[in-house]
């Protein structure tokens, strides 16, 4: 029997050839869809994940009234470690945080993302250099690249010795020794291209000093939360140690800790940013929608074919087949053409991974057991056959030989609503896509063209390892730079205006306290970058004071004290009494997301961060001999980064920050693309058994003096009003949803009313069309055919 | 070998009621072929699916041999048809996807006839219905009269003690439906049984006996003289 029903089943699937390679092809897109949202999910929850003691492995943080930060000072390490017994081990980590070169005679390797880390904290994350794990003696770190560095430096290396590599510009004389080559793991919270593993880490640094990860692994088991009380008192206790001052020990009193499970570091952290976790989020609902959707199809169509296998299920039920039997059989079917559309997904999933790959920077692969693919796809497509396959194969099977056998057999006023309910929930959800696509395109636009209040054209970003603390410093190299012809300014500041966090701390005016940001600049830094100055002004060599305690502040500064007449007063902070010279306009050097924050620029900083980021303006036409003279000259002007000149264009670094918003819109554009590709095929199909139901009273309907355009509407006015109820309900969801995300926005647009209007007048025009190619048909053929088969 | 007592079918819509079926009392014998006869919506066919267990009636009684049908569950139905009985129907009813020797070979599946004795079994009756040469054709390949000879073959492959046939000829030819008729008396002769619906007089003229419904009655039943004697 089993052949005789796989003899029907494929006879039927070749004789409606088209019909079939929409449902299979529908459904194979979405599922490819889908199969890369699973890859991408799986591989974006399972960092770290293979770690022995993932579940008990915590990152310590700190909560401030206002703000929260995972950066600790590694006192806090040694007494955790002294003072818990069901802290198991405690990892201290800190990023060098600068790049700079190893070399080795003619072979360079930049050194980007240099991991300085404790031996617990290498053994938690079970680092894996070669020749095994050691601990380093007290005195020593050992220092490991990663293949690709050793590679450069040691091309011909064979054996398993530590090498002495020169470290930054030759002249500058600086070695190290690298003991070996280290694996990298992309999916770590841990990312470095080389480490220093110390057996402690700086633990003669007190509390002030908070640049280091702690990371504790409890005992399983332990109550965290308990833990938590227990390490914010131990805090606070070290803290107040010695202090007298009244206003900082309330301070301190409200100062807590937070233990962070590593699992929830990669994708949603307490302190930090959870951009990769909404993308997920996003994607995942519409991987699940777009298979959703062809799940749909598939119902929809194997219902309007019902009527045309309904004399078989008649006659075998005649014959005495069960209704199980009839239902296996239909499920059975159905799961064929999924089994098919999987396959098809697979093919395709592989042919597109590598742009999905570059697009969301990840390495991901199918053709890999561990990365459970296989036994979620088994369960996809159970699920798959038994939403798109059940309803019909019961319907079908349910069907009364009586009636069916004479002939006069139409399909339930049931399974019309279903089916009417069906097509609306497919429009409405690419109407959604639709509405989303276009509003993630004016935004991006918005964030492209909008004003962000500096210049990052033709400055340009320059690698250093030299701290130009004061004005003095920075002078000399100023001087040289300034004399290369195109090089209009040049200035130093603690960080590059592209997303970098700056530093925070108190500062008081007339009393009145506050939590802002400081950057620490140099003379020419708001010309370099073009920022205006409102009111007073920048910063000049005329005035000796101003590399002493003269201080510029922003906006959003002035708005925060409320200040009237901010120039002349004095702002006190880090010990020092500063007097405001100038306001300068605010300009958003963290993107679009956040609101500028309030900060206070000056040149001395005793509670600072070491000046290094060099930026220099460079007249376009002679950006490319400027630079090239740069670099021949780089060893004299700059002895510790000598020839290993190093640069990049502020404008790419600040268009980096657009990444996420890049990425989403990517995603959304192939997923509408998909979603409006597989409902309108799934609306072809579905129309054209509308039509051949309605051949007959076409017929009679011309017959009795029709014109074609009556019939065109005829036929096209159910569908008309299936995509206006699927606009109608989409519209308020996708305000919702829109709203949402742009509320994620410091600066954004107003919700505009073009997506809306646009979404409902591409489904409706794609609506007609496609239908009306159906009708065409109908319209066109001879009405007697139609009648004479009676 | 059919004992139908007191049968009643009514048809419910939301709005009406229609009786199909008021008190029927049918018998009939072993190796009989009844025609049942009467103008459109007398209840005939209602009556043939009811005989063929398509159809549930709400009272009465109805007895194969010595089972009552009415009983028994949709399994049992199921399982009692496939057993008992083969059809017949006007429009044919063969499967598109299927060969003419799939077609014919569905019944004996069900059945669960090992493969075998399967092709045995549908090879013999083609050769009996003469429609050997087109065993590997699809049914649209086939004329109407081919076609509906290979229904009946299917009806009657799995050797059933009780043939129903909803007017087989209506939708043929009268050359090709004398030869339906033809076929389903040579049927009879060889002791089968048939309960036939027809339109037509000439085709009851093959049969023994001619029941007259009318709104859901039996108003008469008349012995065909001719063809009695000719069994005789």
């Amino acid at each position: 029997m089993f052949k005789l029903n796989l003899k029907i089943a494929l006879r039927n699937l070749w004789k409606n050839k088209g019909i079939t390679a929409i449902n299979v092809g529908g459904l194979a897109i979405a599922l490819a869809a889908f199969i890369l949202v699973m890859l991408y999910a799986t591989y974006e929850t399972s960092f770290d994940k293979k770690l022995p003691n993932y579940k008990n492995i915590y990152l310590v943080g700190r909560i401030y009234p206002d703000f929260k930060t995972n950066y600790t000072a590694p006192p806090l390490a040694k007494a955790i470690k002294q003072n818990f017994g069901e802290v198991e081990k405690v990892g201290v980590t800190k990023a060098a945080g600068f790049e700079f070169a190893l070399s080795k005679d003619a072979q360079v390797f930049f050194m980007k993302n240099c991991l300085i880390l404790d031996y617990n904290a290498a053994q938690m994350f079970d680092l894996k250099p070669s020749g095994g794990l050691t601990e380093p003696h007290a005195d020593n770190r050992l220092m490991y690249v990663n293949n690709e560095g050793m590679k450069i430096l040691f091309p011909h290396k064979k054996d398993n010795k530590p090498e002495i590599v020169a470290v930054g510009g030759k002249s500058s004389g600086q070695t190290a020794t690298i003991s070996g080559t280290i694996l990298t793991n992309p999916q770590s919270n841990l990312t470095f291209d080389g480490v220093a593993i110390a057996k402690e880490l700086d633990t003669y640094l007190d509390y002030g000093y908070n640049n280091y990860n702690t990371y504790i692994q409890v005992k399983p088991g332990t109550d965290i939360e308990n833990l938590t009380s227990k390490i914010t008192s131990l805090y606070r206790k070290e803290l107040l140690k010695g202090e007298t001052d009244q206003s900082t020990i309330n301070e301190i009193k409200a100062i807590n800790v937070f233990l962070d499970p590593l699992k929830n570091l990669h994708l949603k952290p307490k302190a930090g940013n959870d951009a990769n976790y909404k993308v997920l989020i996003a994607i995942s609902v519409l991987g699940f929608l777009i298979l959703v959707i062809a799940g749909i199809n598939f119902t929809n169509l194997s219902i309007a074919q019902a009527t045309k296998r309904a004399k078989e299920v008649g006659v075998k039920k005649v014959m005495g087949a069960f209704r199980l039997q009839l239902t296996t059989q239909f499920l059975l079917e159905i799961f064929m053409q999924c089994f098919v559309a999987t396959l098809l997904g697979l093919i395709l999933a592989e042919l597109v991974l590598p742009k999905f790959n570059s697009l969301f920077m990840v390495d991901l692969t199918i053709w890999r057991f561990e990365n459970n693919l296989f036994w979620q796809l088994i369960l996809v497509l159970i699920f798959i056959t038994i939403v798109a396959g059940l309803y019909p194969s019961l319907v079908l099977s349910k069907f009364n030989p009586a009636a069916v056998l004479k002939g006069n057999f139409s399909t339930t006023k049931k399974s019309y609503w279903l089916r009417n309910g069906l097509l609306v929930m497919q429009f409405t959800i690419a109407v959604i896509f639709i509405i989303g696509l276009l509003t993630i395109n004016s935004q991006l636009k918005y964030m492209r063209t909008q004003d962000i209040g500096f210049n990052t054209n033709q400055v340009v970003n320059i690698k250093n390892l030299t701290y130009f603390n004061t004005a003095k410093d920075f002078e000399p190299l100023r001087e040289k730079v300034l004399k290369i012809e195109g090089v209009k300014s040049a200035t130093v500041a603690s960080e590059i205006p592209v997303g970098a966090e700056n530093g925070s701390n108190s500062y008081s005016i007339e009393g009145q306290e506050a939590n802002i940001e400081f950057l620490d600049v140099d003379f020419d830094y708001f010309e370099t970058l073009n920022i205006k100055v409102k009111e007073g002004r920048s910063f000049s060599k005329t005035f000796n004071a101003d590399t002493v305690n003269s201080a510029i502040l922003n906006e959003s500064a002035i708005a925060k004290y409320n200040l009237k007449n901010p120039i002349g007063k004095i702002i006190r902070g880090c010990n020092t009494d500063y007097k405001i010279v100038g306001v300068i306009k605010d300009f958003k050097t963290q993107g679009f997301q956040e609101a500028v924050k309030p900060t206070i620029y000056a040149m001395k900083n005793p509670c600072g961060n070491s000046k290094t980021q060099i930026l220099l303006k460079i007249d376009e036409q002679y950006m490319t001999s400027a630079l090239a003279a740069l670099k021949s000259q780089w060893p004299t002007i700059n002895k510790r980064d000598g020839e290993n000149f190093r640069y990049e264009f502020l404008d790419e670094l600040y268009g980096k920050l657009f990444k996420k918003q890049e990425q989403l819109q990517s995603v959304f554009f192939v997923a509408a693309l998909i979603t409006i590709f597989i409902a309108i095929l799934g609306l072809y199909a579905f129309a054209k058994y509308i039509t051949n139901g309605r051949i007959k009273e076409i017929a009679v309907r011309k017959i009795l003096g029709a014109n074609d355009i009556q019939i065109f509407k005829l036929i096209n006015t159910s569908f008309f009003v299936m995509v206006i109820i699927a606009n109608l309900i989409a519209w308020p969801l996708a305000y919702i949803l829109i709203k949402k995300w742009l509320a994620t926005f410091a600066y954004r647009i107003d919700i505009p009313m073009l997506p809306f209007a646009l979404s409902a007048f591409i489904t409706i025009c794609l609506t007609v069309i496609t239908v009306s190619i159906q009708a065409k048909k109908a319209v066109k053929s001879n009405p007697v055919d139609a009648l004479k088969y009676e | 070998m059919i004992k139908i007592e007191n049968l009643e079918k009514v048809y419910k819509t939301e709005e009406i009621e229609t009786t199909a079926l008021n008190g029927i009392n049918l018998h009939v014998k072993e190796g009989e072929f009844v025609s049942i006869m009467g103008p459109s919506g007398c209840g005939k066919s209602t009556l043939l699916n009811v005989m063929g267990l398509l159809d549930k009636p709400e009272s009465g009684s109805y007895k194969f041999v010595e089972t009552e049908l009415l009983t028994l569950n949709d399994r049992e139905r199921s399982n009692f048809r496939k057993r008992n009985m083969g059809f017949v129907f006007q429009n044919f009813n063969l499967i598109d996807e299927l060969t003419v020797f799939e077609n014919i070979e569905l019944p004996l599946i069900y059945n669960k006839v090992p493969a075998g004795e399967r092709k045995k079994l549908v090879n013999e009756i083609i050769g009996r219905m003469n429609i050997v040469n087109r065993s590997s054709h699809f049914p649209q390949q086939l004329s109407g009269g081919q076609q509906q000879r290979v229904a009946v073959a299917r009806a009657l492959v799995t050797k059933p003690k009780l043939v129903l046939a909803d007017e087989p000829t209506g939708n043929l030819d009268s050359t090709h439906g004398n030869e339906v008729m033809e076929l389903l008396c040579e049927l009879n002769e060889t002791g089968t049984t048939i309960v036939m619906v027809t339109h037509s007089s000439h085709d009851a003229s093959f049969s023994n006996r001619i029941i007259n419904l009318k709104d859901g009655h039996v108003i008469s039943e008349k012995i065909n003289k001719g063809r009695t004697e000719e069994l005789i």
